[in-house]
């Protein structure tokens, strides 16, 4: 049995950085206080820990930044609720309250070899990102890496300048697409996952990461398997409302599963078996 | 041979424990429904289970988590205090269950809750049994009236109580001058409850009838009202909220009961993922036969039937459960 203390209480974490992203998405690079758990601060891409902005409330943010990076932690964070408003409003300086990583993450090391597609939608990119950078910093491991992202427009693409380094040094076959472009965009329009039958990919030998809204990881979640891949083949990391992260409050709960504890990250044959959209 | 307390001997005896600690006990509160209130003398309702369950001594309705305190720019986390040794008296066989069913989650699965850990290790429980079944509930079909995890039981007999030990911690309960000797043997569960639901194989027929029509036809008289998480005595669902404190000294955290029947539960930006009645409504029962049971294998329910009493509309899962099993796919 599990006979250890949820970690419910927060650690003080310093704001060192904020990057505007986009309009409504800042990057935050924190570090711990406490020096001695900044060193120990060890994390899979995909995982999340729970932010607090003291006196707004907690939520739960996926981890940006790469695995790898051990002197600071990147939070993107999308100003749509009262806390990440609150949170936008912070600067370099002030105190927030870390605690995590909590969930299941995208396990690479599972991937040796194996063709990897990334997959996401606004700032799904987020924790896709981590998952990039791990990715493209043991890049002998595996085979081709695709990234298939999604905006509303050009004015919300996340990481665009990231994205497009990752591309210029063949890191990675890129594709980016907005629902409506604005002028000047020389790229994709349309949905994201209208890219699934327009580019060619390889179905043998190959994982898709997926993370954004719950309406992209359904239909993409079909056309994937419409190419041919099997659910095994397809991890996706779903959004719940969280306020513990520990499997206690409730609020995340589908079926049998906490997306705290269990997920976020589920296989594609565990999201077949979940009712995701109620209505 | 077992103890035995007399009847005229109950209320010194409690008298006699809340020296030493905190007591609970089944009486009106200033409402006047049954809850567990603090001892203090008053008249006791032990003819019937209390309409409030055991529930709230254990995850109290609001309860601060944490205090933040502001000095000088920098902020300094501060716990909540430890609570005074408790003993609850007059807890029935279905409550009994209800805290094992919260222990299951609260301090086995994923590490342990402190503040429910606190509170559940130093308080002491004294069961009590039921000479009548009661008008909703349904806790032989449960297994939930046979009394477990106690640490006395007083069964109920004609001109007092006979004494089963339940723990090694009896001993503090203990005291010669109100247990006698006695040969009487314990009584026996009440088996002849008035309503009945077949459990076998139920949290599968439950998942695979999950588009059912009743689902339809009883959410239409659902009011999202509440009142059953409220008062069910395994609902655990809580949200967590900071407060600023009026004096700037620095802000607090907050639990306070949340419940799956209302709209904001499952609310993300952009999206409300329960928003139909039905699907909530769907949830609750789920969770209760189904999910609850496939997860830790035991079911959410407790048999108490405190749901059904209170539901404005008389919506019953003892309903909804059997009239799947009737029609539903097997």
């Amino acid at each position: 049995m599990h006979e250890y203390e949820a970690p419910l209480k927060p650690e003080l974490a310093e704001i060192i950085k904020v990057k505007s992203e986009t309009p409504s998405i800042k990057t935050f690079d924190v570090r711990f206080v406490d020096k001695k758990l900044q060193k120990q601060f060890a994390f899979l891409p995909g995982k999340f820990v729970m932010v607090s902005v003291f006196g707004y409330g907690e939520m739960p943010i996926s981890i940006s930044s790469s695995p790898f990076e051990k002197e600071f932690i990147q939070l993107t964070v999308n100003a749509v609720g009262n806390i990440s408003n609150a949170m936008h409003r912070l600067k370099k300086g002030d105190l927030i309250g870390l605690r995590g990583p909590f969930g299941r993450g995208y396990l690479l090391q599972r991937f040796r070899r194996k063709n990897i597609v990334f997959f996401s939608g606004g700032c799904g990119l987020a924790s896709i990102r981590s998952a990039v950078l791990a990715a493209l910093a043991k890049k002998d491991m595996f085979g081709d890496i695709f990234l298939f992202h999604g905006c509303k427009s050009s004015k919300e693409l996340l990481f665009g300048k990231e994205i497009a380094n990752w591309e210029r040094r063949n890191s990675l076959n890129a594709c980016v697409s907005v629902d409506i472009p604005e002028k000047g965009w020389k790229g994709h329009t349309g949905f994201v996952t209208d890219l699934i039958e327009k580019k060619p990919l390889p179905v043998e030998n190959t994982v898709v990461l997926m993370c954004g809204p719950p309406v992209m990881v359904k239909i993409a979640i079909q056309k994937f398997k419409d190419l041919g891949f099997k659910p095994e083949q397809i991890y996706a990391s779903l959004e719940r409302l969280m306020h513990c992260g520990v499997g206690k409050c409730g609020h995340c709960n589908i079926g049998r599963e906490y997306v705290c504890v269990h997920g976020p990250v589920f296989s594609g044959s565990q999201i077949e078996k979940m009712h995701l959209e109620e209505g | 041979m077992g103890y035995f307390l007399k009847k005229q001997n109950l209320i010194p005896y409690l008298a006699h424990l809340n020296k030493k600690y905190q007591v609970f006990v089944p009486a009106k509160n200033h409402n006047g429904a049954t809850c567990f209130e603090e001892f203090s003398g008053q008249e006791l309702c032990l003819k019937e289970r209390t309409l409030y369950s055991v529930k709230d001594l254990y995850l109290p309705n609001k309860e601060r988590e944490f205090f933040f305190e502001k000095k000088h720019g920098s902020c300094k986390i501060h716990e909540t205090i430890k609570h005074r040794p408790r003993i609850v008296f007059g807890v029935r066989s279905c409550d009994l269950h209800a805290l094992n069913v919260l222990d299951k989650l609260f301090l086995e699965f994923y590490g342990y809750d402190p503040l429910y850990k606190n509170k559940r290790n130093t308080s002491l429980v004294i069961g009590l049994s039921c000479s009548e079944p009661c008008e909703t509930g349904f806790c032989a079909s449960m297994g939930t009236n046979k009394p477990d995890f106690f640490d006395l039981f007083f069964w109920e007999k004609k001109d007092g109580y006979f004494v089963e030990i339940g723990s090694p911690s009896w001993e503090k309960l203990y005291h010669k001058k109100f247990f006698e000797e006695t040969e009487e043997k314990k009584g026996t569960p009440i088996e002849d409850c008035k309503l009945e639901l077949n459990t076998a194989d139920l949290e599968d027929i439950l998942e695979k009838n999950f588009e059912h029509g009743i689902w339809n036809s009883e959410s239409k008289r659902c009011l999202s009202c509440s009142s059953c998480t409220e008062i069910c005595p395994t609902c655990h669902c809580f949200t967590v909220e900071d407060n600023f404190l009026l004096d700037d000294s620095g802000t607090e955290r907050y639990r306070e009961w949340a419940s799956c029947q209302l709209q904001r539960f499952t609310k993300i930006h952009g999206a409300i993922l329960r928003a139909s009645r039905k699907s909530r409504l769907r949830q609750f029962v789920m969770h209760k036969l189904s999910y609850f049971k496939q997860q830790h294998n035991v079911h959410l329910c407790v048999g108490c039937g405190r749901c059904i009493q209170v539901c404005p509309v008389k919506i019953s899962l003892v309903d909804i459960a059997e009239k799947i099993r009737g029609e539903g796919n097997a």
